[in-house]
Order: C-alpha cells, then structure tokens, then sequence
C-alpha cells in the first residue's frame, strides 16, 4: 500500500511546522480579497464608486453586527428539516435501491478466487459507496436553491424573519443528514455484504497417523495445513491462505482426537503501524539519495544489490511493549536487470542496528515476497555484535536501550534491485478493532459528502443549478486529480505545461528533448504562457480539497489503522472548507435580489 | 442634553411607528439586463405613506410597478433610487418581518409538503414555541377550510386551496401588517367573498393591510384608500369613497313609488333645469345573484334550474 510522507504526519505536525494553519489562513485572506474585490467590482458598476463601496462594506458589517448574532439554530433546524423532507419526498431514498442491485451484481464480479479477497470486497464496498454519495451530495446540493428561487419559493421566505446565514447552514445540515443517513445504510449494508462474503470455516480432512498435523477441507477456494505442537496438543493453526488462517481446537471425546477448525481469522483487521524515517545509502556506504530505476513514479527509490547501497529507518519509541517477538512488515519491490533464480527470488538481509551505531545484530537473510505483505518475526535474543565484538544480545536491552534502533535492509544479489519507500517498512506496534478502522474509514467519505455539499450549496446561491453543478463538479474533478494537476503547476512532470505539450505533440518531439522551435522568443513567450496557466492552476489546486487525500478507503482495505492524526487533520480541513463556503454562499444570497 | 434627545428621538420614532406603517420616498427601480443595460424603468419616484388600521390597495395594469412597489417594500428587489420604510426601517432589514404577514402573487410555497407542515415550517421561522405553533396552525387551517385536506401535499391542491393555505401562511405570525399581493386571484366568488370580509375583519382587528389588485371591484368594495399607478409613475391616490364619488350626477334610491310618482319626479328635475339622465330599476351584481344561489342550493339540496 502507498502511503505517502504527507500522509504520515501528526495532527499538530500538521497544523504548525507544515504549514495547515498558515495556508489556510491564506486561504481565507486571498478567498476573501476575491471575493471582496468581484463584489465591489458588481457593485460599483451598479452603484457606482462610492456607493458601490458603501453597499459592499454594509453587508460585512451586517454579518458580524446583525446576522451572525440573531442566527437562530432553530430556524436552521427547520430548513435542515424541510431539506430532509424534500430529499425523501423527491425518492433520494432510489439511491439505496441502486446501491443494493450493485452489491448483487457485485457479487457475480468479485473473484472470491482472488489472492486478498478481503482487500478486495473491502475497496469495492468503500469506493462503490464513495462514488455514489459523492453524486448525491452533488445532486442534493447544487439544485435545491436555484429551484426555490426559479419557483419563487423563496420570496415566502426572505420575507421572514431569516436570516441568510441560516438559509445557507440550514441547507448544509439538512443535505448532510440526508447523505448522513444513506451512509449508514450503505455502510451497514457493506458490512454485511462483507461478512458475508467472506466469512467461511474448514473441516479438518486428511490427519496424519500420529494426528499431529492435517489439512482442512477445500472451501471458498483454498484448503490449510496444520501442525500441531506437541507441548500444546489442545491447539494449533492452519497456515496462512488468502491473508487469513484459522485455529483449530483439539478436544478428545472418547479417546479420539476431534478437530474442529474455527472462524477466519487476520482477514479484517487494522493493524497499527509504526513507521521509521527512510535514508539511503550508496555503493561505497556513504549517505545518499536512493536509485531511480527508470519508472516515472518516484515513490520508491532503489537500493543496488551485492554492494553497499542499504536503505535505513531509524526508529523512536521502542519499548518491549511491541512484545517478545519484534512484529517487521516488508512490502518491498524487485528490480531484475537479469532473470535469476526465480524459484528463490531476489534475497536480501536486514541488520537491527543501535542508534549510536556500535550495537549491531548479525545479518538476517531473507527472500523477498513481491505483491504481499510481508510479515517477519525477531525475536528479542539474537546474536550480534558490540563495537565488533560477538555477543549475546537483547533487543531492548542491548539494541535499543534509548528506544530508538535503526533497520538497515540490502539486497544480496548482484545486479538486483530492491525498491522502497518510507512506508514499506514498518513495526507492528499492535491491532485495533476492524469496525473502528471501517468507521473511520466512512468519516472519510463522510467528509467529501460534506465538502461537497459546502460547495455546492455555495455555487447555488448565485448559478443556476446545472451551471453550479457542472461548478461542483470542477472542484471534485480537480480535487481528485489534483495530484497531476499540482505536478504539472509545479512543473515537475517532463513535457512542460498545456501548449507546450501541445506543440510537442503537433511536432510528435517527445517529453525529454528541449523544446526547439528555432526561435528562443517564442519558445521562451510559449513557456512564460505555461507558467502563467500552470501559476493558475497551482493556486486552484492548493485552495481546492484534495479528495485523494480525504480517502482512506485504501488504508481499511490494506487492514491499516488510519492514523488518528489524518483523522483530525481531515476534520479540520472540512471545517475550514465549511466556513469558507457558508461565508461566501452568504455574500451572494445577501446581495442577491431575490424576486429578480 | 442628550437624554432629551433620545427620548425625543424616540417618541418621534414611536409616532412613527403608530401612525405610518410604510412610508416610501422618492422610490424607483429599474431594471437592467445582465451587462448593466437598462431594461425597464418600472417605477419612478413613488411617494406613499400607509397609516395604521388602513387597508391601502395598489390599483393599475398589468406592467405598472404594483409587484415591484411590493417587493421593493419587502426587501426582494433593492431600490434604484430612494428608500422604503416598514415599521421605521430600512426594507432591507430582516427584523422587520418579524410583523409582516406576506401573500404572494401566486403561493410560491414547497409542493412537498402538507398544510400542516408547511404551517409548520413558517412558524419554525418565526420561532414560534411548538405549542402555540400547533394550536395556531390547526386554527388557520380551520380558519382557510382547509381541515378535510390538511394532510395531503400541496401538489394536490387546486389553485384556490394553494390560495388558502398561502393564505394561511401569512397569518401564522398574527402580523400587524399584511402584505397581499392579487389576494383573490384563483378564488371562486365564494372565496373571494371570504377572502374580502377576513380582509375587512383584519382592519378591524387594528391590522394594517397592503394590497395590489387588477380586480376593480374588489378594491373597491374594502380598500380605505388607493394609488393608481400606471407605466411606474403614481396618477392618483386618495380616500375610494371621495375619489369614487361623482360630484355632479344624483342618485336617488327609493322604494315602493307608482309610476306616476316617478314621472312626476323626472318633471320637477327637469322643471328645475336639470338633466335625467336615467330612470332605471337597479341590478344587482353578479356576485349577489351568484351568492344567493349557493345559499339557496345549501338551504334546499336538490334543487334544479327549472325545477319549481
């Protein structure tokens, strides 16, 4: 699983020394500079200079001085609640109907065959039901206003004692507890589809003569073997199949030995992860950056095999909590500049090594698992080395005694590659409870609903509902993809920005040559014009939600605990976005005639 | 000093208040297209006051500024030039309508909702407590006869029940001013009849009510005063009674005189130089004639035309 350095941060990490605080705050400053200077500019060619200023500093002095002190919350209750019983009226509930014949389609197309099949029902059921609140929020949001003042409804309204602010909140609440209650619905739908579909149990068939070991019979597609341990014959567990194994209880029943093989066990889980921070080093040993093999995507950088290159993380927080047997997980890449050996595989081995650098275990070898996960136990007592000198050591003890340790990993085969990235390494630090992963897998999409709802309730205090949703839907389009977007803005991506690229591909010149047109003038007005749109679509990018980062759908798939810090640092951009789009939808509605 | 002050301030804004409801001063709108050009000059510089306890009709054709001089007082446009004033506030001021009951043009109200809830739904915005919210909605709908459909959505109803329930609506907040714009457009008579007498019961609860009407003779028959406007500009406004009243032609009414009587009356008008313009014997109208029918359909059911 991807999971990138941003993604990793702590809330307040976040917040100050990365900059959330500081770029929102900008955010609202240059949002509201905008938003001032397009309004004046309306007004003043309406009103004219002076009045026109008059008109657009009343309405700010009105929000701080009138509106916002006499908003009730009950009158924002009862357009939340007249929201509900537009969006049931009007059969939002069909949406169910949809997501239900989907799951049983789904069914038919989800390869129970697969290798993880939990990862893969999981991300259906999550992404499915992103998607499909994601539009109803869309749908919800961007119509019902524009409606209210195209039927005149609206006038009956206005014409109470309400305020702007409270048509705006009232409209986000409402739609929010529509998509709200879907989503529960959807979610608990989910769970059982889920449940279902994997949930399944062995029969033990095949026992050795001396019942020390057996395989299960062949359901959902695989059989286990087992082997009992002959100090604790009451009992055992199967191998690991399909991310999963089960425990098998050994009872006697007149004086024969009955197997019975229980639930699955490991398929839905949220494993808690602790991450190191990642540095390279090359073939003479020195610090360096990591290898790039060739790929466009960067995310993983490559160590040389049969040399010094290592790929080191530096852990803090070791304590013997994370138990007697050190819980790695690898998910490692291979490069081959040759075939091999491939019944091996590529092989590499891992030192635990002291902070300080004098403490170092003895090499550790392994063959690498490609496509999986790999999970690997250490135990606590290993053989190794102090200021070169052999030694008994103890993990905690000796290693790690200030809690901090280093993991170095190398690739032993010459010529061979292995790829990683921060996050392909990392200490199990335990487990957390799999319907709270899911949970808060669901916050995620939760707030993309409500996101999406901000802006659209926003766009439709001033568009007509098809302009706001195509509106809307801009801002999803450019939030999903806002990765791409954002590389091109910075000019990371080879090929330089839109006409630039378009003239390469006129003149079929590929992405890595310079850009020749015979004429430096040109070419030079050609990029100044690409920086310009790419300037643009920077800033739209940075004050856009990034929908892929609201995502963790993935990190419940993978069985990874989403780290509490993304939680929060999600609900604080959706708050932010919130504000943002209620005070902008109120400038609009306030400056709006509404019988126009 | 200053103490005299405000408290002269106020009792002239309590004057104000109790003595003129709205007061419109050089009022005027126009309305531009979306590159700022000047489409229409609906309304030029109208100068209105309405006293309280007064029903104030605003009278003209279709396209003479009535709506927009309601709107306008209402906060729904805003004000080319000149200002509005309701209660001795700016139009644009939410607060104002805390007391302002408002019937639009058609009942633009949700079509999803019953009557219940949508009576509901406008207390809510008023804030009413839930109490009083229930009890007053089942009187309103009592009230507007709207108690056999008070359950079903407003998609259902016939355009003088949407009236009614609209109707309804403006009242849930017992206003001191009520805002009627068409009042009895999609009324049968009998609903116009209504309509006219809650009109008249209202002022005489000390309510003050605006109304615009094309319907002559519902302005006629209960508004105190008038304005006539036409193509945005006001042509006349005064008391109906004085305005209506023809200086010089006589009516005489008089009952139970022969013929001969009669001749004997045209010979002294003429004797004493004045000019009979008719002898007649009065209709009535086709309000009466109708009315008295349906009275009479519900006294005797069964009935048929021809049917002695």
């Amino acid at each position: 699983m991807r999971i990138e350095r941003e993604r990793m941060w702590g809330f307040f990490e976040w917040l100050f020394q990365q900059g959330g605080l500081l770029s929102g705050v900008l955010l609202v400053v240059l949002l509201s500079a905008l938003a001032f200077t397009v309004c004046y500019l309306v007004a003043m060619a309406r009103y004219g200079p002076g009045e026109g200023f008059y008109v657009v500093t009343r309405v700010i002095y009105e929000l701080f001085a009138r509106d916002l002190p006499n908003t009730s919350c009950k009158r924002i209750f009862a357009f939340a609640k007249l929201a509900f019983q537009e969006a049931i009226r009007r059969k939002v509930l069909a949406v169910m109907a949809v997501f239900i014949v989907a799951l049983l389609f789904a069914g038919w197309f989800l390869d129970p065959n697969a290798d993880y099949p939990a990862k893969l029902y999981i991300s259906f059921v999550l992404t499915g039901t992103n998607y499909m609140v994601l539009l109803l929020g869309l749908f919800l949001s961007c119509f019902s206003l524009p409606a209210d003042i195209k039927n005149k409804t609206v006038q009956t309204i206005v014409t109470k004692p309400v305020r702007s602010t409270e048509i705006v909140l009232g409209r986000v609440l409402g739609f929010t507890f529509v998509g709200t209650v879907l989503l529960v619905l959807m979610g608990l739908l989910s769970y059982v589809f889920v449940d279902r579909g994997l949930r399944h149990t062995h029969e033990a068939e095949e026992i050795a003569a001396d019942g020390m070991s057996g395989t299960t019979s062949f359901d959902s597609h695989h059989a286990h073997t087992f082997n009992v341990n002959p100090n604790a014959v009451k009992e055992a567990a199967t191998d690991e199949k399909k991310g999963h194994r089960h425990f098998v209880e050994i009872t006697e029943v007149n004086g024969q030995r009955v197997y019975s093989i229980g639930p699955a066990e490991g398929m839905l889980e949220a494993k808690i992860p602790v991450f190191g921070s990642l540095k390279f080093t090359d073939r003479e040993g020195k610090e360096a950056d990591g290898l790039n093999v060739g790929y466009e995507s960067n995310y993983q950088k490559y160590i040389e095999g049969g040399t010094l290159c290592s790929a080191i993380w530096s852990f803090n927080g070791i304590t013997e909590s994370l138990g007697d047997e050190l819980p790695i997980e690898l998910t490692l890449k291979a490069f081959r500049t040759y075939k091999g050996d491939i019944v091996t595989g590529v092989q590499g081995t891992i030192i635990l090594r002291s902070s300080n650098g004098r403490v170092e275990s003895e090499r550790i070898p392994f063959v690498i698992k490609e496509f999986a996960v790999d999970e690997r136990r250490v135990n606590r007592k290993l053989k190794g080395t102090v200021d070169q000198v052999p030694k008994e050591l103890d993990l905690y003890k000796d290693i790690a005694p200030d809690g901090k340790m280093e993991v170095i990993v190398r690739c032993s085969d010459k010529g061979q590659y292995f790829g990683m990235s921060q996050a392909d390494l990392f200490l199990r630090a335990g487990q957390n409870s799999f319907a709270w992963n899911m949970f808060k897998g669901y916050l995620g999409i939760w707030l993309q609903m409500l996101i999406i709802i901000c802006f659209g309730v926003m766009f439709s205090t001033f568009l007509s509902g098809p302009v706001a949703m195509i509106a809307t839907m801009t801002c999803l389009a450019i939030g999903f993809f806002g990765g791409i977007a954002e590389e091109v803005a910075r000019g990371t991506t080879p090929g330089g920005g839109p006409v630039e690229s378009m003239i390469r591909m006129a003149n079929q010149a590929g992405a890595m040559v310079d850009l020749d047109l015979g004429n430096d003038v040109l070419e030079k007005s050609i990029q100044g014009v690409d920086t310009g749109i790419m300037g643009a679509l920077y800033l739209l990018t940075m004050g856009l939600p990034s929908f892929n980062d609201l995502n963790t759908s993935e990190f419940v798939a993978y069985g990874v605990n989403i780290f509490e810090g993304l939680v929060a640092r999600h609900m604080t951009m959706a708050l932010g976005y919130f504000v943002l789009t209620a005070i902008v939808g109120y400038f609009f509605l306030k400056t709006r005639e509404m019988a126009a | 000093m200053s103490a005299v002050a405000t408290a002269d301030q106020k009792s002239a804004s309590q004057a104000q208040d109790t003595d003129v409801i709205i007061e419109t001063r050089n009022l005027g709108k126009v309305y531009r297209d979306f590159w700022g050009r000047k489409k229409v000059n609906a309304l030029k510089a109208l100068d209105i006051e309405v006293k309280k306890g007064e029903i104030f009709g605003l009278l003209g054709p279709n396209g003479s500024g009535k709506s927009t001089t309601i709107k306008l007082i209402q906060g729904l446009l805003f004000p080319t030039s000149g200002r509005a004033f309701v209660f001795g506030k700016d139009a644009r001021d939410v607060s104002k309508n805390e007391r302002i009951g408002y019937l639009p043009e058609e009942s633009y109200l949700y079509k999803f909702l019953n009557a219940e809830e949508t009576l509901d739904f406008y207390g809510r915005l008023f804030d009413i407590p839930a109490s009083t919210r229930r009890q007053r909605t089942d009187q309103l709908i009592k009230m507007v006869g709207l108690d056999r459909a008070r359950r079903r959505q407003l998609r259902e109803y016939s355009k003088g029940m949407t009236r009614r329930i609209g109707l309804a609506q403006a009242l849930i907040n017992e206003p001191d001013l009520l805002i009627l714009d068409e009042p009895t457009t999609g009324l049968d008579p009998i609903g116009s009849r209504e309509m006219k007498d809650l009109i008249l019961r209202l002022r005489d609860e000390g309510k003050t009510i605006l109304m615009c009407s094309h319907q002559l003779a519902d302005v006629q028959d209960v508004c105190d005063r008038v304005a006539i406007l036409h193509q945005g500009e006001l042509r006349e406004l005064g008391r109906v009674d004085s305005l209506l009243k023809v200086r010089d032609v006589t009516e005489v009414h008089a009952k139970g005189i022969s013929e001969e009587v009669k001749q004997k009356i045209v010979d002294l008008i003429k004797n004493s130089g004045g000019e009979v313009m008719s002898v007649d014997n009065p209709t009535t109208t086709m309000e009466e004639l109708f009315l008295d029918i349906v009275r009479e359909s519900e006294q005797r059911p069964g009935a048929r035309f021809g049917s002695k």
